[in-house]
C-alpha cells in the first residue's frame, strides 16, 4: 500500500490542475464533491479513506455501468470482453473514457497510471477474497493496478438488489445526486418492475422454472445459490429450481448428460443469456434428440436469463420486464 | 623432430589465442546486444520512455514517481524475466545438447517443459493454486519428467536417439494429460492455463523471479566449472573414460544443474519452446572453432527471448504470449535443421 | 533401433491355429461390449424397453426409445468404427516407422487436424462438427505429408528416427500457431475445448454418416498391409531385397493412416492412447506377424474404447466423463509399462 502514495500525490495534483470543473455544488444535502475528507466501507469490510473525494475513478465493466447510471463517469474502464459486447457497457456512451482492457485478466496498467486515478472500483468477491480484475490467475501486472490508488467495491453475494444499493451508496458518497429526478427514475422503474413481477408470479400459481444452459456435451442446470439474480427471483416468489447434486468442483451448475436432459421438468426454462438467441431453442431441438424431451422446451417456453452480470436498477428492470412477460405467458402445467 | 613439435606447439598456441580473441569479441558484443534489448524492453509500452530515463530510474539515480512506477513496477519485472529466463534456457539447452551429444536434445523437445507444464496446470485448475505454489509444482513436474525419462532410458545409457524418442513420447503423454486437465476447467481458468502453457515472460511474480536470479548466480558459475569434464565428454564416452573422467557422474551433475535451471525458468515464464534448442547452435556458429561456451549460449538465449517478447507484445496486432512467437519462428528452424542433417545423411 | 529377427515360421504356424478362433472370440466380446454400450448409460432404461426399441427400430416418442436409437446406437457404432480406425492406424504407424511410440499425436496428425479446425472456426467462421470433419481430414493429411517429406530427405530415406523427429517438430510449430490464434479468440477457445477432449458424447447420426464411409474404406484398405509391414519389420534393406517397393508401401500406408486418424479425430476429437497401447497388446498376443496384429488391433481397440466410454457414462451418472479422460486414467500406466518393459527394439 505504501507504494501508491507518491503516485496518489501526483494524481491529486493532476486532478487539481485538471480543474474541478464538475464541482458545481448546489448546496443541498448531498455531500460536497471534491471536498473531503472522504471514506467508504467496501464489501471487504475495509474502510477506504482519502483527504478529498475521488474524482478520477477507474472501474471494472459492470461497476462502471452502475456508477454511470448515477451520473459518476469514470476516467477509465477495464472489461472482461469487448466493450461492444459486454452486456453492461454495450448500450452506454463511452466517449471520453479510456478503455484499459477488453479481456479477462489483462489490464493496461501503464495506461491506467497515466490517467492518474484516485480510486479503483471493482466488485469484491468474498469467495476469492479479491476485487474484480485482481483475482488469482490474472496477469501478474494487472494486479499492480491496486498500487495506483485505493481499491473498493461492493460485495458480490446473494442479491443483485443489494449490489445495486451498494453502488448507489458509493455513488452518493462520490457526490452523485441520487435523488435527482432522472437518476431516481431508474430506481422507481425498477421498483415498479419488481411489483409487476411479483404480481405475475402470484397470479401464475404452481409455475416452476429452471435456469439452464445447453452445451454440446452436456446440459447445465444453474444452482441459484451461486447466482444472485436467481436468488432475487426466488425471494420475489418465483419457484426457481435448486438442482439436487451440483458439481462439487464447480457448484455453480449441476451437469446433466444428454441422456438425462429431462431429469427436471420445469414449466419455463430460463436460458443462459450469454448463449440465448430467438432461434436457439429450435436449433438445439434439432441438434440434440433429447432436448425436446423437456416439455417446456418442446412448448417453446423459454426466456433469456441475465446470467451473472447485472449491476444497475435500469438493466435489472429491463430484464425483469422480459421475465414478467414470459411468466405471464407460461403454462404452469407444461412440466407436469 | 623437436623443431616440428615446437612449431606445432606454437601454431596451436597462436590458434588458441585467435580463438580466445574471437570468443572475447563475440561475448562482448552479445552482452552489449542483450543490454540494449533489455533497455529497449523497458522503453516501449503504452507510452515511450527515453533510454536514459529508464537507466536512471532502474539505478535509482532520478526521482520521478510516474516514470519510476511504470519502469520499476511494470516493465522491469518483464525485462528481468526475459533476461533471466533466456539466460537459463540458453545455458541449460546447450548443456543438454552437449551431454547427450545431440542437437535435438533440448529440454523443451524431450518432455521436461511438458512435465512442468502439466504440474502447473494441474495446480491452477484442480487446486486453484497460484503464484509460488504453481512455480513449486512446475519445478516438481520438471524434475519428475526428467527422472522418469532418465529411469526409462537408463538401461542403455542416456545416449543417442533412444533418449530423444522416449522424451518425445513422454512429452506427448504429458501434453495429452494437460488436454484432459484443461477440459475440467471453466473458461477463464482454461484461458489462463493456455496462456501459462505457451509461456510468457510478462507474468513473472517477484518471488519466482528472485528464485530464478538466485539460481542463476549459483548455477551458471557451477556449470562453467563443470565445463572441463563436459569438454572431455564431448570427445565421446570411451575417450572420456580412458582420459580418467568419471563420465556418468559428471553427466549427472551437469544434467542436474541444467535441469534446475530449466525448472526455474519454466516456473517464471512457463514452457517457452525452442529458445533452449537454438541458443547453443547459434552460439557455436558465432564462436567459430571455440564451440561449447555456456556463457555465449546463455547470452544468445537472453537476446532471443527479449527480442521474441518485443515482437510478441509490441509488433503483433494483439499482444500474444512470448512462446507463440518462439514456437512459430523456431519450428521452421528446427525443420530446416532436420532437413539439412537429413540431406547430409546424418539424421539417424 | 536394431533390426528385428524374422518371424519364426514354425511359431507363427502354431500360433495361427489358436489365433483364428481367438479372432472369432474377440468378435463375440466386441458384440457383448456393444450390447453393454447400448443398454448401459448415465440414464437407467429398462432392458425390455431397450430391446423393444431395437426390435422395432422406430422412435415411438418415448424417452427410452429416443435415447436408445438416437443417442446410444449411433454413439456405439461410432465408437466401434473410431476405435477400430485408431487401433489399426496405430499399428500401421508403428509398423511403418518401426517406432514403438509412434502415434497419431506424435506424428503430427492431431495437431494438423486441430490447426485446420481452428482455421475453419476463426478465419472462415464455420461451426459444427460436420464441417470440422473435412478440415481435420485435410489437416491430418497435410501434416503427415509434410512430416514424411522432411523425413525422407537424404539417401537412406525416411528412417524411424527421422520420422519421429520431424513429427515432433511439426507438432510443436503447429501447436504454437494454433495456440496463438486461439488465444486471441474466446469463441474459438470455447468451441475447441470440447472438441479437443476426445469424446463420443453428443455425436449422433449426422456425424456417423459423415465419417463412416472414410472409416470403412480405410479399415478395409488397412487390412491389406499385413504382408508389407512384415517385410518392413525386417529392415529396409531386407524388404528391398525381398522385392518390396519400400517407399511406395510407406506412402500408401500413410495415406490410409491419414484417412483413418483424420476422420476419427474429426468425429471425436483427438482420442489418445488407444492407437498407442492397443497395437502393443495385439503384438504381445500375436507375436510379430502383422497379418494378425492388424485384425487384432482392429477388434481390441473398439472393445477398449467402448468399455472406457460405458465406464465414463456409468460411474459419473447423471453426469458423464469424457471417454478421453477415462482412457487417460486407464491407459497411462499401460503406456508406462510398455515403454519400460517392452523390448522396444522388437517393433
Amino acid at each position: 500500500m505504501r507504494v501508491w502514495r507518491p503516485i496518489l500525490a501526483v494524481a491529486v495534483l493532476g486532478a487539481a490542475l485538471a480543474g474541478c470543473g464538475s464541482n458545481t455544488d448546489g448546496g443541498d444535502a448531498a455531500p460536497a464533491a471534491a471536498a473531503g475528507p472522504w471514506s467508504f466501507t467496501g464489501g471487504s469490510g475495509q474502510v477506504v479513506k482519502a483527504d478529498k473525494t475521488p474524482t478520477r475513478i477507474i472501474a471494472h465493466a459492470g461497476e462502471a455501468a452502475a456508477l454511470m447510471s448515477f451520473g459518476i463517469t469514470p476516467v477509465g474502464i477495464y472489461a472482461d470482453e469487448s466493450v461492444k459486447t459486454d452486456p453492461n457497457l454495450k448500450n452506454l456512451d463511452l466517449s471520453g473514457i479510456t478503455i484499459l482492457g477488453e479481456e479477462w485478466g489483462k489490464i493496461d496498467v501503464e495506461k491506467a497510471a497515466s490517467l492518474a486515478p484516485d480510486l479503483i472500483v471493482g466488485d469484491w468477491w468474498p469467495a476469492e477474497k479479491a476485487h474484480s480484475g485482481m483475482e488469482e490467475g490474472v496477469d501478474e501486472k494487472s494486479k499492480k493496478l491496486a498500487e495506483l490508488a485505493p481499491v473498493t467495491g461492493v460485495s458480490q453475494g446473494k442479491s443483485i438488489v443489494e449490489l445495486a444499493e451498494g453502488y448507489e451508496d458509493l455513488a452518493e458518497s462520490l457526490g452523485a445526486k441520487v435523488d435527482s429526478p432522472e437518476i431516481a427514475a431508474n430506481k422507481q422503474r425498477f421498483e415498479e418492475s419488481v411489483a409487476k413481477f411479483k404480481e405475475a408470479v402470484a397470479a401464475n400459481k404452481g409455475l416452476s422454472v429452471a435456469a439452464m444452459s445447453p452445451a454440446d456435451d452436456k446440459v447445465y442446470v444453474a444452482n441459484p445459490e451461486y447466482a444472485p439474480e436467481l436468488l432475487d427471483l426466488q425471494s420475489w416468489g418465483l419457484d426457481v429450481l435448486n438442482p439436487e447434486s451440483p458439481d462439487p468442483g464447480f457448484p455453480y451448475w449441476e451437469n446433466l448428460s444428454w441422456e438425462n436432459a429431462d431429469k427436471y421438468q420445469p414449466d419455463l426454462i430460463l436460458w443462459d443469456g450469454r448463449s440465448y438467441t430467438a432461434t436457439a431453442n429450435d436449433e438445439w431441438g434439432k441438434k440434440q434428440p433429447t432436448w425436446f424431451k423437456l416439455k417446456a422446451a418442446k412448448a417453446g417456453a423459454t426466456v433469456a436469463w441475465p446470467a451473472f452480470w447485472l449491476h444497475t436498477y435500469g438493466d435489472f428492470a429491463t430484464e425483469l420486464d422480459k421475465l414478467t412477460t414470459a411468466v405471464k405467458a407460461a403454462d404452469p402445467n407444461v412440466g407436469g | 623432430m623437436t623443431i616440428t613439435a615446437s612449431t606445432v606447439d606454437a601454431m596451436l598456441r597462436a590458434n588458441r589465442r585467435r580463438r580466445n580473441a574471437r570468443s572475447g569479441v563475440v561475448l562482448a558484443s552479445l552482452a552489449v546486444l542483450v543490454f540494449a534489448l533489455f533497455v529497449v524492453t523497458m522503453m516501449i509500452g503504452s507510452f515511450r520512455i527515453g533510454a536514459l530515463d529508464v537507466v536512471a530510474s532502474v539505478l535509482h539515480l532520478a526521482d520521478n514517481p510516474s516514470v519510476d512506477f511504470v519502469v520499476r513496477e511494470l516493465r522491469l519485472p518483464t525485462a528481468a524475466a526475459g533476461l533471466g529466463v533466456g539466460l537459463a534456457l540458453g545455458a541449460s539447452g546447450t548443456v543438454f545438447q552437449q551431454i547427450l551429444r545431440n542437437p535435438l536434445a533440448s529440454p523443451d523437445f524431450v518432455g521436461i517443459t511438458s512435465g512442468a507444464g502439466l504440474a502447473a496446470v494441474f495446480g491452477i485448475v484442480l487446486l486453484q493454486a497460484g503464484g509460488l505454489v504453481v512455480s513449486g509444482l512446475a519445478l516438481g513436474g520438471a524434475l519428475l519428467a526428467a527422472t522418469l525419462m532418465y529411469v526409462l532410458a537408463w538401461r542403455d545409457g542416456v545416449t543417442g536417439y533412444r533418449f530423444i524418442l522416449i522424451g518425445i513420447g513422454i512429452a506427448a503423454f504429458f501434453d495429452g494429460l494437460i488436454g484432459f486437465v484443461l477440459t475440467r476447467a471453466q473458461l477463464f481458468e482454461a484461458r489462463q492455463a493456455m496462456h501459462w502453457l505457451t509461456g510468457s515472460v510478462g507474468q513473472a511474480g517477484d518471488t519466482e523471479l528472485r528464485l530464478l536470479f538466485g539460481g542463476l548466480l549459483i548455477l551458471l558459475p557451477l556449470a562453467m566449472l563443470l565445463q572441463r569434464p563436459l569438454r572431455a565428454l564431448e570427445l565421446g564416452d570411451d575417450t572420456a573414460r580412458t582420459l580418467g573422467t568419471r563420465a556418468e557422474l559428471s553427466r549427472a551433475a551437469l544434467l542436474g544443474t541444467a535441469l534446475v535451471l530449466v525448472a526455474l525458468a519454466v516456473s517464471v515464464a512457463g514452457p517457452i519452446v525452442f529458445v533452449a534448442l537454438v541458443a547453443g547452435p547459434i552460439a557455436n556458429r558465432l564462436l567459430g572453432a571455440a564451440t561449447g561456451g555456456i556463457v555465449a549460449a546463455a547470452l544468445v538465449g537472453a537476446a532471443l527471448l527479449l527480442a521474441a517478447d518485443l515482437v510478441a507484445v509490441h509488433v503483433l496486432p494483439t499482444p500474444l504470449p512470448t512462446g507463440v512467437v518462439t514456437g512459430a519462428v523456431g519450428a521452421p528452424y528446427l525443420l530446416w535443421l532436420l532437413a539439412t542433417t537429413n540431406r547430409q545423411g546424418a539424421g539417424g | 533401433m536394431s533390426v528385428a529377427s524374422p518371424p519364426a515360421t514354425t511359431r507363427t504356424a502354431r500360433r495361427a491355429s489358436a489365433l483364428g478362433p481367438g479372432l472369432v472370440a474377440l468378435c463375440g466380446v466386441l458384440a457383448l461390449v456393444a450390447f453393454l454400450s447400448v443398454t448401459q448409460g448415465s440414464r437407467d432404461i429398462g432392458l425390455s424397453e431397450v430391446l423393444h426399441a431395437l426390435r422395432t427400430f422406430d422412435d415411438d416418442g418415448s424417452i427410452g426409445s429416443t435415447i436408445t436409437l438416437e443417442l446410444r446406437v449411433p454413439r456405439t457404432l461410432l465408437g466401434i468404427l473410431v476405435g477400430a480406425a485408431l487401433g489399426v492406424a496405430g499399428a500401421i504407424l508403428q509398423g511403418v516407422t518401426r517406432n514403438p511410440l509412434a502415434d497419431a499425436g506424435i506424428m503430427g496428425i492431431n495437431s494438423g487436424a486441430a490447426a485446420f479446425v481452428v482455421f475453419a472456426i476463426t478465419v472462415l467462421g464455420l461451426r459444427g462438427v460436420g464441417v470440422y470433419v473435412w478440415f481435420a481430414f485435410a489437416g491430418a493429411i497435410g501434416a503427415l505429408v509434410l512430416v514424411y517429406a522432411i523425413a525422407s530427405l537424404g539417401r537412406e530415406g525416411a528412417t524411424p528416427v527421422k520420422l519421429a523427429l520431424a513429427g515432433a517438430a511439426v507438432t510443436a510449430g503447429l501447436a504454437s500457431v494454433t495456440t496463438g490464434i486461439i488465444m486471441t479468440n474466446v469463441d474459438a477457445l470455447n468451441e475447441l475445448r470440447f472438441w479437443q477432449v476426445g469424446s463420443l458424447a453428443g455425436r449422433y447420426a449426422p456425424i456417423l454418416t459423415g465419417v463412416a464411409p472414410f472409416l470403412l474404406a480405410g479399415l478395409v484398405a488397412a487390412l491389406g498391409f499385413g504382408r508389407a509391414l512384415n517385410g518392413l519389420a525386417l529392415g529396409e534393406d531386407v524388404a528391398k531385397g525381398l522385392g518390396q517397393h519400400v517407399g511406395r508401401t510407406r506412402m500408401a500406408a500413410f495415406a490410409v493412416v491419414a484417412v483413418l486418424a483424420g476422420a476419427a479425430t474429426a468425429a471425436c476429437g483427438p482420442i489418445v492412447f488407444v492407437g498407442l497401447v492397443v497395437p502393443h497388446v495385439a503384438r504381445f498376443v500375436c507375436g510379430p506377424d502383422y497379418r494378425w496384429i492388424l485384425p487384432y488391433s482392429m477388434l481390441l481397440a473398439p472393445i477398449v474404447l467402448l468399455l472406457a466410454d460405458v465406464l465414463g457414462r456409468v460411474v459419473a451418472a447423471p453426469d458423464e466423463l469424457q471417454v478421453g479422460v477415462v482412457l487417460g486414467v486407464v491407459c497411462a500406466p499401460a503406456f508406462v509399462a510398455i515403454v519400460r518393459y517392452a523390448r522396444l527394439s522388437e517393433v
